[in-house]
């Protein structure tokens, strides 16, 4: 059957025909949008890549594969990275690191990390990542994905098949041909995510104690970059004072809210021991007194004319 | 303080009006109330001129024609009666017993000596509420037709009736067509038949009350010890019974024109007056209190009397104990205190200085004694009324004493007398046909209210601080109808337990030696007594009751003593209970023990942990957070076992304060996975009856608490540890601060920091402070286990915090104005229903105010709640977040005076808006449901049926899960694989059976069922919205959300879209060859409604068992 509506936008519209569950019997269409990669932040890989919106839910990366064969035939799938995947590992990386050395890393404006280092950061945190507690986590509803295939043409032979899927009505079918363990949700995913709750206690304490090491490096490192910025001008010539070098410590932070706190208490001793020492001092409270009756009675007034405004307040219930 | 007169002036001329309307209002007594009164009378008042329009004329009218009736000489009685009924078809309404048939005495017939209008029509003191509006008329029967013997034998009220039945003969000519004409029993009064005229136009009665000449019949005959009904000949005065009811009615019948002048007194004297008569009237009648007998005999006429009469006297020394200067709210204050605080009922109220002697006075019921006017203001009124009176009074008194709460609504706008709100145990029995016993010609079935409440009262002694008994009103009849219908003779019985004794099981009578006493025990408890020796050697006589609940105990004690005392058979149908409706809803007696076993095994734990050596940290405190632990889970806690799963109840561990912590939340959260490991290890080491699980949160960030520690009894029981860290709550409050950071961090951290204070501050708090007060109310755990059930079948509980739902239960039992505290979870549960009904949460919040309840040292630490500043919060709340995204309900505690910490859940509202507001319907519809059921609402399946079966048509989805799988599910082993899903890792599945058998599954904390509920919510959150009653609900109700179900296409939308286009192109392809619209159009997509339900069964798999969509 022929589609007036093929494409969305700039995506093009990609129904997938989705056979019925004993649950709910009735075969649906759903629909994906595809269309051209482009990013912001333009990454070697986008000629040959393209973007999805409004994944399945339950969809994997062999649930793709299978898909895109369909489409054009094996061979031209590289990958596919979905959006809670592609999620930047740098903002874990930089709540790993210690909160000053972040700071001061952005203080060196010109610092470059070459890349190998960040890989190296990436499989530090890698190894001290804890286990997964889903071994087939949702994709959020109405996500992203892009897919990544093996060159150009690929992409165009891809949007082409589309086209001709809306033309034909002959749509892919959503996870067919794949080994039935891929798919499996329900009962069995649930317990596996009871299960997966309760990892080895070793894998666990290796994983601590990965964290840990990079930790106290990466806390050593910091200092020391921050004892080197101490005497070294940035690029309008001035020169970072930092306090000592090390960090403050909450203790001291405590220690000093207790003195901030004693001071403010004898202040409030001082002042009340000077209170209804003067006459103008006894007026003034008078007055002010006053007023806060004033105030209150406004106030009273006000809520009661509130009261009357809604309905039924004041009519006795029968 | 002392201020010389130079200071004063130059305060004064400084102030405004303003200002001395403040003080004089503020000095005396707070100024809301006076306000609020100020706009009830307001609201209340009654529009005569409107309402009551041509009532004058009518009036005038109706005078004419009595003053046109033929007079007639005086012939025998009962050709009289004939002559009428021939004549007119008017059958005159003699009071029983009618006139003897060869009765020779004689009637005659002279015109009325005076005609007066009486009543709140006069003094204009009606309000708008009231049920029915009458003007009452007295018509004077002239001297010259009565004679001073009449008040012997009925003789008198004879010929009452008879002026009675002649004025409806004329007036049924008269306003044939305009007015319909009936007879009714004045205040149910059955000595006094009275001529009632309803025009057909208008909503209002008049009412013709023939009477006696002021002070005709002589009052000092007529004392309460008199007995003026003798039945043959004799005429020894000593022999007969007293009749005091018969002599106040006829005192009262020639009093009508002395109170109209005691009531102008008192308007003319005190201004307020009126407005404060018109409160009483309200307040009254919220109370289902009127002057009718069935009313309970005092209404506003009794009110405003007693007010007037106060005004005069009353006081110390003959001086009047109500000064006229005061405004009404004060005078209605001190109205209601004198009620309070005068013990009627034991001993006689007199107001003024009497002549007679206290024997005249004195009369088995309440007596409110006028003296000057020598009535008994109270003899409409039975003991039962009496008391119920003198509660209600007290009750109010304590409220307005009591300057934290709202005392205007609980006080005149909240209908008080709902039997099923405020008795713990309702009762309807039906009087015996046979029963004849009928004293002072009261009505039959008035007596025999009184004596079951007399029964009664005595039986249960102090298990029950109040007995209620009630009976219906006389109907009215038509002129022409020979003598009335038959009145419902069903006796309403409603009992209020007294907390501290209603579980007694064994009642002590007297001692054996006291003779005299012991025969009168005896004589009253019948075979059920019989004397026991008890340990400490005293020989007694006893009661054993066999009843489990205080209900059950009450209803056998009411059952076995109407046997005995009033010959109802004791499982007669006449007599049913409304109490079995809720009771069977909340488990058994013995939940009570479970709950202290899950407390003792709680102390074990705790001995447990604190028992470890090697802890790097000193243990401060174990603090747990599980309802299981403060008696408020509906199903009592049971330990796990092979077959179930155990569920860890949840604790937080807090150690000493420490700088070793480091200084990294990330990090943190590290230490205190290691920190578990390390407990984990220690305990399982130190005893063999403990396994530990390390167990991973479903996390999304690091910088949130990772892991809990499972520790698993051998005997099943479980708990889940969390560690506290000070240091994290400083970081994390210096994160929400720093100014530097990204918005969205700040947030995020805001989130984090509520989160932590809810875990580690307030849920700690919050169990202390139930588990206290569930001690304290020995109701309230049942309660908040009820009101748990209420949520769960209506599907709620999936968005409630269980500790949201405790404090509503709370929030009535600390504020439960204008009743006591309830004593049975029914009344306690209807209750939390009608607040929830009313709540305004938009604009109001909740304030659980603990001041008057905490006397011990420990409460003083926490902030007193202040409602003004709740207030004030919720206002500033609303105005930054008018949408309620971020707060909805706002509960303020002492621990938590910022009222969100057990609203909200990560950042959300829980319940949010949509929930919320479907929370007030549904208990709207319920609470609309009790008033209409009344008192049977307690039957076991009207209670069942009509509140507890939620209403599944409301759901646009439904899924049914299977109950099969989920259980399975639910059974997880350490030695399951993960993976086992994978073919090639199945291979171990047989060899791990052995193994498995006798072993206890894997801690669960959350049900599959809300496992899987949980990840639809989070994948779904913007287009569905689930509902799911008990964790274990196997029914999932869902609506779709209607704000998003269209919109412009984009990336990264919230849900399935569809392009509308296409479908809509679809169709009009369909229909006709035309081109589609403009392009715009072509960007419009919505929610792809078949698409979501396929995925979620695929995502459901076999625990979906069908989905079920709204109209398909």
């Amino acid at each position: 059957m022929p589609q007036l509506q093929s494409t969305l936008g700039d995506f093009s519209v990609l129904p997938i025909s989705v056979p019925g569950v004993p649950a709910y019997p009735k075969s649906t269409v759903h629909h994906l949008y595809v269309r051209k990669n482009t990013p912001k932040i333009p990454t070697p890989d986008d000629d040959r890549s393209l973007f999805l919106t409004n994944v399945p839910v339950d969809s994997t990366h062999l649930h793709i594969r299978s898909l895109f064969t369909s489409l054009v035939g094996a061979g031209r799938f590289e990958s596919v990275t979905f959006e809670d995947e592609r999620k930047p590992s740098s903002q874990a990386l930089a709540d790993l690191l210690p909160a000053q050395a972040v700071r001061l890393a952005t203080h060196a404006k010109k610092r470059k990390r070459a890349d190998d280092e960040d890989a190296e950061h990436a499989r530090e945190e890698e190894l001290a990542r804890l286990p997964p507690t889903w071994n087939r986590p949702l994709r959020k509803a109405g996500g992203t994905a892009v897919v990544v295939l093996a060159d150009e043409k690929s992409v165009e032979r891809v949007l082409k098949s589309v086209a001709k899927a809306n033309k034909t009505g002959k749509y892919p079918v959503w996870g067919e041909g794949l080994p039935a363990q891929s798919t499996i949700l329900g009962a069995k995913w649930l317990k596996a995510h009871i299960r997966l709750n309760f990892p080895d206690t070793d894998l666990v304490e290796a994983a601590v104690n990965q964290f840990f090491t990079v930790y106290n490096n990466r806390e050593k490192e910091a200092a020391e970059l921050a004892k080197r910025l101490r005497n070294e001008p940035d690029e309008d010539g001035f020169v970072t004072v930092t306090s000592g070098g090390g960090r403050t410590a909450p203790a001291k932070r405590a220690q000093a809210e207790e003195a901030r706190r004693k001071m403010l208490e004898k202040a409030e001793k001082k002042r009340e021991e000077l209170s209804n020492f003067y006459r103008f001092q006894l007026r003034e409270r008078k007055k002010e007194e006053e007023a806060e009756l004033v105030k209150r009675f406004e106030e009273d007034r006000r809520r009661v004319d509130a009261m009357r405004e809604k309905r039924g307040k004041f009519r006795p219930e029968s | 303080m002392t201020s010389s007169p130079a200071k004063r002036r130059k305060t004064d001329h400084s102030d405004g009006a303003v200002l001395s309307d403040a003080i004089s209002a503020a000095v005396r007594q707070p100024t809301t109330f006076v306000l609020e009164t100020a706009e009830l009378l307001a609201e209340s008042r009654f529009d005569y001129e409107r309402s009551l329009e041509g009532v004058d004329e009518l009036l005038r009218r109706l005078k004419t024609s009595i003053e046109a009736i033929e007079t007639h000489e005086a012939i025998p009685i009962n050709d009289a009666a004939k002559k009428l009924k021939k004549a007119h078809g008017v059958i005159v309404p003699f009071p029983e017993p009618g006139p003897p048939k060869d009765s020779n005495y004689k009637l005659a017939f002279s015109k009325p000596a005076a005609f007066n209008v009486v009543g709140s029509y006069v003094s204009r003191t009606m309000v708008k509420v009231q049920e029915d509006h009458a003007v009452d008329m007295i018509v004077v029967i002239p001297k010259e037709v009565l004679q001073e013997k009449d008040y012997l034998n009925l003789r008198y009220f004879y010929k009452r009736a008879y002026y009675a039945a002649k004025f409806a003969a004329a007036l049924q000519i008269e306003f044939d067509g305009v007015a319909d004409l009936t007879f009714e029993s004045l205040n149910d009064n059955p000595l006094l038949p009275t001529v009632s005229l309803k025009p057909r136009k208008g909503d209002y009665r008049i009412r013709v009350i023939p009477c006696a000449p002021d002070g005709y019949f002589p009052k000092q005959k007529l004392g309460a010890t008199a007995g003026l009904i003798r039945s043959g000949a004799d005429d020894d005065k000593k022999a007969h019974a007293p009749t005091p009811f018969y002599n106040s009615t006829l005192k009262a019948d020639g009093s009508y024109v002395p109170y109209l002048r005691v009531l102008k007194q008192a308007e003319k004297s005190c201004p307020a007056f009126k407005d404060a008569c018109m409160l009483g009237r309200i307040w009254l009648r919220q109370r289902g209190f009127g002057g009718a007998m069935s009313r309970g005999g005092f209404g506003h006429f009794e009110w405003s009397v007693l007010m007037a009469l106060l005004l005069q006297t009353g006081g110390r020394k003959e001086t009047a104990a109500l000064s006229p200067s005061l405004n009404p709210s004060q005078l209605f204050k001190a109205t209601i205190q004198y009620l309070a605080a005068t013990d009627f009922l034991k001993k006689p109220f007199i107001l003024g200085s009497k002549e007679e002697g206290l024997e005249a006075i004195r009369e088995s019921g309440p007596v409110i004694y006028d003296a000057p006017r020598q009535l008994n203001l109270a003899y409409k009124m039975s003991s039962s009324s009496g008391f119920l009176l003198q509660q209600f009074a007290k009750w109010t008194h304590a409220l307005l004493n009591d300057k934290s709460v709202d005392q205007f609504a609980p006080t005149f706008i909240t209908k008080v007398n709902q039997p099923a709100l405020m008795f713990d145990l309702n009762a309807s029995l039906d009087m015996p046909e046979d029963y004849a016993e009928a004293t002072g010609s009261r009505e039959k079935l008035w007596t025999f209210g009184n004596k079951v409440h007399n029964v009664l009262k005595r039986a249960l002694g102090d298990r029950a601080k109040l007995v209620s008994v009630h009976t219906a009103g006389l109907p009215m009849w038509s002129p022409r109808d020979s003598q009335r219908l038959a009145s419902d003779s069903t006796v309403s019985i409603g009992i209020l337990f007294d907390p501290s004794n209603m579980s007694r099981t064994v009642d002590h009578g007297p001692p054996a030696e006291e003779k005299k006493e012991a025969e009168k025990f005896r004589r009253f408890w019948g075979e059920k007594s019989e004397l026991r020796r008890f340990k400490d050697g005293s020989i007694l006589e006893t009661l054993i009751w066999t009843g489990s609940t205080p209900a059950e105990l009450c209803e056998e004690i009411v059952r076995y003593i109407l046997q005995l005392h009033l010959k109802i058979p004791t499982y007669s149908e006449s007599l049913t209970f409304y109490t079995r409706g809720f009771a069977s809803l909340v488990g058994k007696p013995t939940d009570a023990a479970a709950f202290a076993g899950a407390r003792a095994a709680f102390e074990t734990f705790e001995k447990d942990i604190r028992g470890l050596e090697d802890l790097p940290l000193h243990v401060r405190q174990l603090a747990p957070i599980a309802p299981e632990l403060r008696n408020a889970t509906i199903e009592p806690p049971a330990p796990g076992s092979p077959k179930h799963a155990p569920k860890p109840m949840d604790v937080v561990i807090f150690f000493e304060a420490s700088g070793k912590w480091p200084d990294n939340l990330a990090a943190i959260q590290r230490a205190k996975i290691a920190f578990l490991l390390r407990i984990g290890t220690l305990l399982s080491e130190a005893k063999t009856n403990i396994t530990t699980h390390l167990g991973l949160e479903d996390a999304q960030l690091e910088t949130q608490n990772l892991a809990y520690l499972d520790v698993v009894y051998s005997n099943g029981v479980a708990f889940r540890l969390r560690i506290h860290s000070d240091l994290e709550e400083v970081l994390l409050d210096r994160r929400t601060k720093d100014k530097t950071l990204d918005q969205h961090l700040r947030t995020e951290s805001a989130t984090l920091l509520a989160n932590f204070r809810r875990l580690y501050n307030h849920l700690p708090l919050h169990n202390q402070m139930i588990r206290t007060y569930t001690t304290r109310f020995p109701a309230l755990s049942p309660t908040i286990r009820l009101l748990k059930r209420w949520f769960d079948s209506h599907k709620l509980s999936s968005h409630f915090p269980t500790d949201l739902i405790e404090l509503l239960a709370l929030h009535i039992f600390l504020a439960p104005h204008p009743w006591p505290q309830p004593s049975s979870p029914a009344v306690g549960f209807l209750r939390v229903l009608l607040f929830l009904a009313q709540w305004d949460w938009r604009s109001e919040p909740l304030v659980i105010d603990t001041s008057s309840y905490s006397n011990d040292a420990s409460d003083e630490t926490l902030s007193k709640v202040d409602a003004s500043s709740a207030a004030t919060r919720l206002e500033a709340w609303r105005n930054l977040d008018p949408a309620m995204n971020r707060v909805v309900l706002l509960v303020c505690t002492p621990g938590d005076p910022s009222g969100t910490s057990h609203t909200t859940l990560d950042g959300h509202p829980s319940p949010s808006k949509v929930v919320a507001a479907r929370m007030t319907a549904l208990a709207r519809s319920a609470t609309r449901v009790v008033r209409e059921k009344g008192t049977a609402i307690g039957l076991p399946d009207a209670g069942r049926q009509l509140l507890f079966v939620p209403a599944l048509s409301d759901f646009d989805i439904l899924l049914h899960l299977n109950k099969k799988a989920l259980k399975a599910t639910s059974r997880v082993y350490e030695h399951d694989d993960p993976n086992d899903v994978e073919p090639h890792h199945s291979s171990g599945k047989f060899k791990n059976l052995d193994t498995r058998t006798g072993e206890m599954p894997l801690p669960l904390a959350t049900h599959p069922a809300r496992l899987l509920l949980n990840q639809l919510a989070t994948t779904y959150a913007g287009p569905l919205v689930f509902f799911q009653g008990s964790e274990d609900d196997a029914t999932i109700g869902a609506i779709w959300n209607p704000l998003v179900s269209r919109r412009s296409f984009r990336v990264n939308l919230l849900g399935n879209y569809k392009p509308v286009a296409l479908a809509e192109g679809r169709k009009r392809k369909v229909e006709s060859e035309s081109e589609s619209s403009g392009e715009e159009e072509d960007d419009l997509v919505e929610v792809d409604r078949e698409a979501i339900l396929a995925e979620v069964a695929r995502i459901g798999g076999e625990l979906v068992e069908r989905i079920v969509v709204k109209g398909q």
